[in-house]
């Protein structure tokens, strides 16, 4: 078990092969992943490496303008293209055509949301037609044959400027753009708190609009069988079933007559989860040509429909006395959705904002209030993080103006005002319960890392000579395995939030494992298998670990929200403990004992106090197969099924620092360090859950420094391949240096929290508190991320005459 | 996207830079990727038949052409003319069905508006000129104002610009050039400035 | 317009016929099965459809097949397999140098011509190389560890050679 505490584990953390690690000892360790041997050696297979006989290649036309009527379009000439197999317009659609959205709110304005524009066009991804074609390019060369006639319509961008009054309304029938106005906390309080502090210190911010960039552009490969129809579908999906659900539903297609299958998935971040048009098109062509269907996103078809992240315009004011005691908190918050509600969209700038909105600290008097907008852009879903980085950008870029404020040191205030260890489990004025955890600890580790005294005599000395470092920091808490469904149902949640998960011994003693959960990267057959192969003391190399698969898998929610672990996990555990049940009683049969005096370990059943009578899971299990000899009253087989609904949402936390030298001549950030001291709870495989740190700190530095989805006044994605938007390349990121304490979570078996998201979340504000710190000097207090070269030159007086 | 610019073009005058701007065929010849510029008569015009009858070979421009010629067939107030556009961008070259209205034409002010559409892409753009004399011959000042949409939209600023620089400056280019033929040969024949002055 | 062309891949004669506009990639995967290689942005950009051509790296989503007329190509599923994986592949599974997989083959290929020309590069160097390779999942820490390291094992040492803490030491328990 993990618990012992990998404490001070800065250097690299070295893998060990798994037939080299004791079974007793399995889970904790940093084992190579199973995975790797297939990607690395081009075996894996992708949605578009899947060739069936008789496919058919589709491309879909998307729209020139963001805003517009369609009014009129032609085929003809397309339809008469060499290869053109069909082609296909809304009046083609025979089914209800319309994507659901999975959350409501009390004041949401629910939109229709149609899978092909009959009519009217709210972005650039909306599908005017489509094209099924023998070849690949024949589909795409049919495109640009389409003839299409638009009333090109004034576009709006900014949630803002949707929500004025003259703006041009995107859903005519609702007469504005307001997609929700939702609040959290108490208003009354919170604005006696802020006229009672000695001090209110206030900030706007602007948290851009993000592409995921999964490396893997979405994919669809749809295959009909009309003999019994079959619809079997696989698909770039982080959760097949719900993708499955859905779809049904657009297509109306019975949901038992249909396989969504994951194949492997070159990454998600989010981007994956959602249910967009494409894959309901693909779909329901594949039934109307009657031969399998295949789709492959372009990059900058990708950039035009992947739901994107943030997008946020927040005022925040924070009220603080001056001893430094943080008395109040109101932040509000104008937030893109985009053209229409994606998948989860009402949930993200909501419940996943404004409940983290207390952060690491004790903030007596908290309020928010959030308004969704409708705009032109892309729709805007959860993008790694969700909802989290938002908040934790605004609470700690205020938290260091107050610090400023009250002139400060931002570690002390930090730790002034953090939750104590004995707090927990803590109730947050904004509707959270913490489980766990200890902030002073992870503080203090990151600013032993950092060399934090020496820093600032050092920051003293290189300003004498006119160079300009800074440090930042950032102590983020994140909230995931969002639990438990009764709640979320409360909420708004359109599905519960369970996880299943399958264990089933074949007869040999060999295991099977299902989970719902859905991986696309995080090494989940690696992780799953040390989980199991310590619950039931089997080897290793004898799980195999089945996802991504609606035929094989009992149901699943999928992964994201970096529930996987704690979630996913936790219901294999709880199988696997069934199983171990059951088998304890067929090994007491076999043993003539009692099965409470029959004890498990690693793989044996023995009789207290009697080492000789024992016997191996193995041989249980083949016993219940057998079922010549088992108890009485019991059925044959060895397996067991849960549906593990977490009690809580576990809550990971830590600090994250960046130190770095800004150039004011140039507005060049170069990172001098990078310290990430994170505590996810107890960790399965302490090798991956560095990799999850360190990928989604170089995300929370590409929206630091680099990245935004940039659109033009007429709602034009300007940042429209890869080319012009700027993930981070090998040398943008920083060498990082990680540590980890361990404060398991009482809330499931596994004692995890989840750590896919916690970088991403972290990184951000650690590096713009780095930069802003840096060139205080110069009278900077903020700069809006990404903070290019530009910006920051100017910010340091750059340009000024 | 706002684009804005003066040209100087020494040696010339004015009224002989207004002449030449004011011919749609100098214009199509300077145009980078100008398959024809025609005029026609509304803002839809039926491009493949425009294209059917567009002239294989071009009128001969200054300073072949007599000033009276291009006067006669000189861009007017409130006319239509479409032109086809073939524009490389990026890796695309998409075609560009142009049609632009003169909205205001009146020495030595100009101003146009537009529209463009290819397959995958379009634009709109306004753009004007005025004509000053300057020590050495005239400047143009120039400026353009144009909204583009679709494939060559999402290329961004990082290909747009700089095509459209190129496309700006071959056309001026270009028709500094034949000014500069023009101002040649008015001062070989002596007869065409004036009579291009007499025109005015 | 189509035309049969000649090329090796992973040592295999084959005869194609293309598009003169058809890209090396296609070629390569819809035509003629070679699926190790991914496309990830059709840019240059993001090098997950890296092979080598006659000893180069070559970011085949942007290269026309007609233009490897002739050439040896190899791609990462010459370079071993999974009883037999090259120094790199070895190096990105004991580093974690990958996650989802998806820009590995071509992060593999570009840093196997790499460590040819540099057999002892400097971390910075590695990052350098491999500028034309995007990873979204590791944010490129293991992945330039993974290099390091098959430079070392690679050039026969026992430990990588390093420079300020980054070395390799015993694990942190």
């Amino acid at each position: 078990m993990a618990t012992d505490e990998r404490e001070g584990g800065s250097d690299r953390i070295e893998t060990v092969e798994a037939d080299d690690v004791d079974a007793a000892d399995i889970l904790g360790s940093a084992i190579e992943r199973q995975e790797d041997p297939s990607l690395l050696t081009g075996e894996a297979e992708y949605t578009d490496d899947i060739q069936l006989p008789e496919m058919t290649h589709m491309a879909m036309l998307r729209s020139q303008y963001a805003h517009a009527r369609l009014a009129d379009i032609d085929t003809s000439e397309a339809e008469e293209m060499e290869g053109v197999v069909a082609v296909f317009t809304a009046e083609d659609l025979d089914v209800s055509g319309a994507l659901p959205v999975g959350w409501d709110l009390d004041s949401l304005r629910n939109v229709d949301n149609p899978i092909m524009v009959e009519d009217r066009i709210r972005y650039q991804g909306d599908v005017l037609a489509l094209v099924v074609a023998e070849e690949r390019y024949q589909a795409h060369d049919a495109l640009d044959a389409v003839d299409v006639e638009y009333e090109r319509l004034e576009a709006v961008t900014d949630p803002s400027d949707a929500l004025a009054e003259d703006a041009p309304v995107i859903h005519e029938e609702e007469g504005t753009n307001e997609a929700f106005d939702w609040d959290i906390g108490d208003a009354d309080d919170t604005e006696a708190a802020l006229e009672a502090a000695d001090n209110v210190v206030e900030l706007d911010v602007t948290n851009q609009l993000l592409i995921p960039n999964a490396i893997e552009p979405r994919a669809v490969v749809a295959d009909y069988d009309p003999s019994d129809d079959l619809l079997d579908v696989q698909m770039t999906t982080q959760n097949p079933h719900v993708h499955r659900l859905l779809m049904a539903g657009v297509i109306d297609h019975p949901e038992h007559r249909m396989r969504v299958r994951a194949p492997d998935v070159g990454g998600g971040f989010g981007s994956k989860i959602h249910h967009y048009a494409d894959e309901a098109l693909v779909s329901w062509a594949a039934k109307q040509v009657e031969r399998p269907v295949k789709w492959q996103a372009t990059r900058t078809e990708s950039y035009l429909t992947d739901a994107q992240g943030r997008g946020h315009e927040t005022h925040g004011e924070i009220a603080v006395d001056d001893d430094g005691t943080i008395r109040g908190l109101y932040v509000d918050t104008k937030a893109n959705l985009g053209a229409y509600l994606s998948t989860f969209s009402p949930s993200i700038p909501t419940y996943l904002y404004g409940t983290l909105l207390s952060g690491q600290y004790e903030i007596d008097n908290i309020y928010c209030e959030v308004t969704g907008a409708y705009t032109n852009v892309v729709p805007v879903d959860a993008y790694r993080g969700a909802g989290r980085p938002e908040a934790s950008f605004i609470i700690e870029r205020l938290v260091n103006r107050a610090a400023d404020a009250v002139d400060m040191d931002p570690a002390e205030i930090r730790k002034k005002n953090f939750l104590d260890p004995d707090d927990f489990p803590y109730e947050t004025p904004v509707a959270m319960e913490y489980d766990s955890g200890d902030y002073h600890k992870t503080l203090e580790r990151a600013m032993e890392a950092v060399g934090y005294d020496e820093f600032r005599e050092r920051q003293e000395q290189a300003r004498e000579e006119g160079r300009y470092l800074g440090i930042g920091f950032s102590c983020y808490i994140e909230a995931c395995g969002i639990a438990p469904s009764e709640l979320v149902g409360e909420l708004g949640a359109g599905a519960g939030l369970w996880e299943s998960g399958l264990v089933r011994f074949t007869p040999s003693g060999t295991v099977r494992a299902m989970s719902g959960s859905s991986g696309h990267g995080q090494g989940h057959d690696t992780t799953f298998s040390q989980i199991l192969a310590n619950e039931l003391g089997v080897d290793y190399d004898d799980i195999e670990v089945v996802e991504g698969d609606t035929d094989a898998i009992p149901q699943g929610m999928g992964t994201y929200g970096s529930r996987s672990a704690a979630v996913g996990g936790s219901a294999l555990v709880e199988s696997a403990r069934k199983v171990v049940e059951k088998a304890r009683k067929i090994a007491a049969h076999q043993l003539e004992a009692d099965p409470e005096d029959v004890e498990f370990e690693a793989g044996e059943f023995q009789v207290a106090g009697a080492p000789d009578r024992s016997t191996s899971i193995q041989d249980v299990s083949l016993e219940a197969y057998l079922a010549h000899d088992i108890p009485d009253d019991m059925e044959p087989g060895l397996e067991a099924t849960t549906f593990y609904d977490p009690s809580n949402f576990v809550f990971p936390f830590g600090t994250h620092v960046a130190v770095v030298e800004v150039d004011p001549d140039t507005g060049e950030v170069a990172f001098e360090d990078y310290v990430a001291v994170d505590d996810v709870g107890n960790q399965i495989n302490p090798k991956i859950v560095e990799g999850q740190i360190h990928g989604g700190i170089a995300q929370g530095v590409g929206q630091a420094l680099f990245e935004g989805a940039e659109y033009d006044d007429n709602g034009q994605l300007v940042t429209g391949s890869m080319q012009d938007y700027a993930v981070p390349k090998s040398f943008h990121v920083p060498e990082m240096e990680t540590e980890s304490t361990v404060t398991p979570s009482p809330e499931n078996p596994l004692g995890v929290k989840g750590v896919g998201e916690a970088g991403t979340i972290a990184a951000p504000q650690a590096i713009v508190n780095a930069v802003v710190d840096a060139l205080e000097p110069l009278g900077v207090d903020h700069i809006e991320m990404p903070l290019t070269n530009e910006r920051v030159w100017r910010a340091a007086g750059g340009g000024d005459d | 996207m706002e684009f804005s610019g003066t040209v100087s073009i020494d040696g010339t005058t004015t009224e002989e830079v207004w002449l030449a701007l004011s011919d749609p065929v100098m214009i199509k010849q300077a145009l980078p990727g100008c398959q024809f510029l025609v005029e026609c008569e509304d803002e839809d015009p039926d491009f493949d038949a425009l294209a059917a009858s567009a002239p294989e070979e071009d009128p001969p421009t200054l300073p072949e052409a007599s000033a009276e010629d291009i006067a006669e067939r000189a861009f007017e107030e409130g006319g239509h003319y479409a032109a086809l556009m073939e524009i490389s961008v990026g890796s695309v070259s998409p075609s560009f069905e142009t049609v632009v209205t003169i909205e205001e034409r009146e020495f030595p002010r100009m101003h146009a508006a537009g529209e463009g559409s290819a397959s995958s892409s379009s634009f709109e753009m306004s753009s004007g000129m005025e004509l000053a004399e300057s020590e050495d011959g005239v400047d143009v000042e120039w400026w353009a104002e144009a909204d583009v949409f679709g494939r060559v939209a999402q290329m961004g600023q990082r290909v747009i610009n700089p095509v459209a620089n190129r496309v700006v400056g071959r056309f001026f280019d270009q028709v500094e050039k034949q000014l500069q033929d023009v101002s040649t040969d008015s001062e070989s024949s002596g007869g065409l400035r004036s009579r291009v002055s007499s025109l005015f | 317009m189509e035309r049969t062309i000649e090329l090796t891949v992973n040592g295999t004669d084959h005869q194609v016929t293309v598009e003169p506009r058809t890209l090396l990639i296609h070629a390569l995967r819809d035509e003629m099965g070679y699926t190790g290689p991914n496309v990830g942005c059709e840019s240059s950009v993001c090098g997950a459809c890296t092979v080598h051509v006659d000893g180069e790296a070559v970011k085949a989503c942007t290269e026309l097949a007609v233009r490897a007329e002739g050439s040896e190509v190899t791609t990462i599923e010459a370079l071993g397999d999974e009883d037999d994986m090259h120094p790199l592949q070895e190096s990105f599974q004991e580093e974690h140098g990958l996650q989802c997989g998806y820009c590995t083959p071509g992060m593999v290929m570009t840093a196997a011509v790499f460590l040819e020309e540099e057999p002892d590069p400097d971390r910075a160097e590695i990052r350098e190389a491999l500028e034309g390779n995007l990873c979204r999942c590791t944010g490129y820490q293991n992945i330039v560890n993974a290099v390091e390291s098959a430079a070392a094992e690679m050039a026969g040492a026992v430990e990588p050679a390093t420079d300020g803490g980054t070395a390799v030491e015993e694990g942190g328990d």
